[in-house]
């Protein structure tokens, strides 16, 4: 897994709750280093915040989505914008999945476990489909 | 004597006589003056025992008794009036224009068989008619006590004094008719005069209606049609209030039956007037039906006549003035209906112009008021075109009056389909939300609040310009948007860290623990920070904030600053104060720290590289400068006045993360601008940046 976000709580968050769900962490702190970290380990999955300084999570998104070496990499985003309109830009970069902030750390390793066998089922479009309709926090 | 003497001395006694009737004739001004010497001086003169003197009625079907003298009063009776072709000496007269001669009692009975029973005291009887310019108008009669075979000088004398009456009656009669045009041409006159002294027509009518009694009437009424077509009761007039104040009281336990067949509300529906020389027994019986009391009241008011005639301009029937001869005025004829019509007329057209001028009034005072409103009005007709344009509607769509009057709307604002098709059109007095649509009015956008009513003969638009309110609009809602945003992280962090203490399957390190101690600490910190600023940003929106000014060291405060600043500074950091001697200003000891603080907690965040951070007091001329630099990531040049907008962040997607509300640097400016300050920025990215608070200095 890799963990992107400005803040330090938040990656702890996850770093913490993931682990405990048995998963290995890995964590960036801005865009940059995340594209870094996602070209050079291949995660299986991206927990990605929208609101980074200097390169944002979107672009991250669009970057990894235009990068061969990452494009299968699913990305769940996790931020603090709940707007429709953000949803629906989630939806069209390829997320499989949207947290809005605040969320249940406790749940993150269940919902990641989930993701990631729905899409070994091949609902990978259901789940990018899913994510503007979606009405959980 | 002689017979020849006596018949001489008869003549000149004769002649003597007619000559003392005709100098009292000449005298007599009235009717009944002229009547009075007739038949004293005159019945006299002819040796007659009795005389009477009757008239042709105004139709000119029956002769009407004026007077007599001498008569028993019941041999009168039936004899007031009778037809012209009736079988009587006085209507043979008038008839024939010749004159009568009847030397005995059966020689008369002989003539007129009709008088056969009456009339014992009568022998002679002369009958003469009354002519002015060979046009027979009445007829006088005079009976004698004897019989007498009238002799041609004895009937010349009659014939003359006839002439003389004549005459004399026909002046007379003449005068009164003179007189009483005067006195109605005065009245009209008069209540010209009324009607014309102003505007306010119910009160003029009013006057109208105290003015016609008792000249015209006992009674006077004025209804007029109210706005509802209800029969409003506007004036009573009576030479007796208490009369007055009785007919309203009457007229409220009796209000009109629009649909009675008779009197003021017949009027008003048919617009032709009414008139009742005398009222018809059937009438009244009609309207009163069986109320033994109003029977009563009716017949103490002892109604005799009335003439009704309507208020009418422009064909439109206004009201109607009532005319009431009872206990004091003689029945109405055909020329007080005339003159009621007349009156009427002049009274209707000085309510419509009244009215007009008021209605005109209204309409240039309306005008004069949109011409004001800040509101567009907008009147379009059934079929489009505009009729009205107010200045604040050409303003708004940057259509002229000139160039919108009387041409189809949508010709002169393209836009106004857009403008206006969603616009629910109401009914007068109806409730019509108006509906705010953006419009491109000459290149640049403008949002339009629209609300519209339809009143049948046309629209009624209000156009409103809320370009600002809505800009207003959407900074609030962002505003608030925004601060969700930034209230989101903080409480992410405290409600995850919680989740994650309490889990009871996952061993945390103490590490971890510790940290997510601190987490929950910090975070509801900033949590409390953050909303302190909204809050904050939201008084300085409203102009709420109090200021406690006194005197203070900036120095002092900035070296409290520093040292608390100095308590979580990370590393690489380092703080740094350059202050000149002793320098006070005037300002709000906890406002300007609160500038500082956060100047100082920017530089260190915008500094992740670490560097130096320093404070510096000034004081220069009457100013002290007090600026806050750092050896951090800078600024563009491009965004050095928008750091200080609400929510602007360095980050064009506004997706900096450097942690704050967005507000700090706004209310930072705010503050220092309420102690007479200005708060300025210099910065070369890659290299630091400088924020100067600039207040004046204190003396």
């Amino acid at each position: 897994m890799l963990v992107v976000d400005d803040e330090r709580a938040i990656r702890l968050l996850c770093r913490v709750n993931l682990a405990a769900s048995g998963m290995d962490v890995l964590e960036a702190s801005d865009g940059r280093q995340a594209l870094e970290v996602a070209r050079k380990a291949r995660p299986d999955l991206v927990l990605l915040d929208v609101m980074m300084p200097e390169v944002d999570g979107w672009t991250v998104a669009r970057e990894l989505a235009a990068d061969e070496r990452t494009r299968d990499i699913p990305i769940i985003f996790l931020t603090a914008r709940a707007d429709p309109s953000d949803r629906r830009l989630g939806e069209q970069l390829g997320g499989v999945g949207y947290l809005v902030k605040p969320f249940d750390p406790v749940s993150i390793g269940d919902v990641v476990e989930d993701v990631l066998v729905r899409i070994e089922r091949g609902e990978r479009e259901q789940l990018r489909r899913g994510i503007s309709s979606e009405r959980e926090r | 004597m002689s017979t020849a003497e006596r018949s001489e001395a008869a003549a000149a006694d004769r002649a003597r006589r007619l000559q003392r009737v005709a100098e009292l004739l000449a005298e007599a001004v009235t009717p009944d003056e002229v009547l009075q010497a007739i038949l004293t001086d005159g019945v006299q003169a002819a040796e007659a025992r009795a005389g009477a003197i009757g008239v042709l009625s105004e139709d000119g079907r029956s002769i009407e008794l004026l007077a007599q003298q001498g008569y028993d009063d019941a041999v009168m009776i039936g004899f007031e009036s009778f037809p012209l072709d009736s079988d009587l000496p006085m209507s043979l007269v008038v008839r024939t224009g010749e004159p009568l001669f009847i030397a005995t009692l059966q020689e008369r009975n002989r003539l007129f068989p009709a008088l056969s029973h009456q009339g014992q005291e009568g022998h002679a009887l002369v009958v003469v008619p009354l002519a002015v310019e060979g046009r027979v108008f009445g007829a006088m009669s005079l009976s004698f006590g004897d019989k007498i075979e009238f002799e041609p000088e004895r009937r010349e004398m009659k014939l003359t004094l006839a002439r003389q009456a004549a005459q004399a009656l026909a002046r007379s009669r003449l005068y009164e008719a003179e007189q009483a045009l005067r006195e109605r041409m005065s009245f009209l006159a008069e209540a010209s005069a009324v009607l014309a002294s102003s505007l306010d027509y119910n009160a003029t009518l009013r006057q109208v209606a105290q003015l016609s009694v008792p000249r015209l009437a006992d009674w006077c009424a004025i209804d007029m049609v109210g706005s509802n077509g209800e029969i409003e009761r506007l004036a009573v007039a009576h030479q007796d209030p208490e009369k007055v104040r009785w007919a309203y009281e009457l007229q409220e336990r009796y209000p009109p039956d629009p649909n009675a067949p008779t009197g003021v509300p017949q009027v008003l529906r048919t617009g032709e007037a009414e008139f009742f020389p005398f009222i018809p027994a059937e009438v009244l019986d009609e309207a009163i039906g069986d109320d033994v009391e109003l029977r009563q009241i009716v017949d103490e008011l002892g109604l005799r006549s009335t003439i009704c005639v309507p208020l009418i301009a422009r064909e439109r029937t206004l009201g109607a003035v009532t005319l009431i001869a009872a206990e004091t005025h003689p029945p109405y004829t055909q020329t007080d209906l005339d003159q009621a019509l007349e009156l009427a007329r002049r009274a209707a057209v000085a309510v419509d112009n009244a009215r007009l001028y008021r209605e005109a009034e209204r309409g240039s005072n309306a005008a004069q008021a949109l011409a004001y409103v800040a509101d567009g009005v907008v009147l379009l007709d059934t079929s489009g075109r505009v009729r009205h344009w107010n200045p604040a509607a050409a303003a708004i769509t940057g259509v002229t009056e000139q160039q919108a009057l009387g041409c189809p709307v949508a010709d002169v604002v393209p836009s106004w389909e857009a403008l206006t098709s969603h616009v629910p059109l109401v009914a007068p007095g109806g409730a019509g939300r108006p509906v705010t649509v953006p419009i491109m009015l000459e290149g640049r956008e403008r949002w339009v609040a629209v609300s519209g009513v339809d009143f049948g003969d046309g629209t009624v638009y209000a156009l409103q310009d809320v370009t600002e309110e809505h800009a207003l609009e959407k900074t609030r809602s962002d505003f608030v948007a925004t601060a969700s945003h930034e209230l989101r992280t903080p409480l992410a962090a405290v409600y995850g860290a919680v989740r994650t203490l309490r889990r009871e399957d996952v061993e945390l390190s103490e590490d971890d623990r510790t940290q997510f101690l601190e987490m929950i600490e910090s975070e509801a910190t900033r949590l409390a920070t953050i909303v302190d600023q909204i809050l904050l940003a939201g008084q300085l929106d409203a102009d709420a904030v109090e200021l406690e000014v006194t005197d203070c060291e900036p120095a002092e405060i900035a070296a409290r600053v520093l040292d608390s600043a100095a308590t979580h500074v990370p590393d690489g950091i380092s703080f740094g104060l350059d202050a000149d001697g002793p320098l006070k200003i005037a300002c709000d000891e906890n406002k300007l720290r609160q500038v500082l603080v956060n100047l100082v907690d920017n530089a260190v965040k915008y500094s992740p590289g670490g560097g130096r951070i320093e404070i510096s007091v000034r004081g220069q001329d009457s100013r002290c400068l007090i600026a806050v630099s750092d050896e951090g990531l800078g600024i563009p040049a491009e965004e050095l006045e928008r750091i200080f907008e609400k929510f602007y962040r360095l980050d064009p997607q506004q997706t900096h993360g450097v942690g704050g509300s967005g507000l700090g640097l706004y209310i930072c400016r705010e503050l220092v601008e309420r102690m007479s300050g200005r708060l300025t920025v210099e910065s070369k990215p890659g290299r630091g940046s400088r924020f100067t608070v600039d207040v004046p200095a204190r003396r």
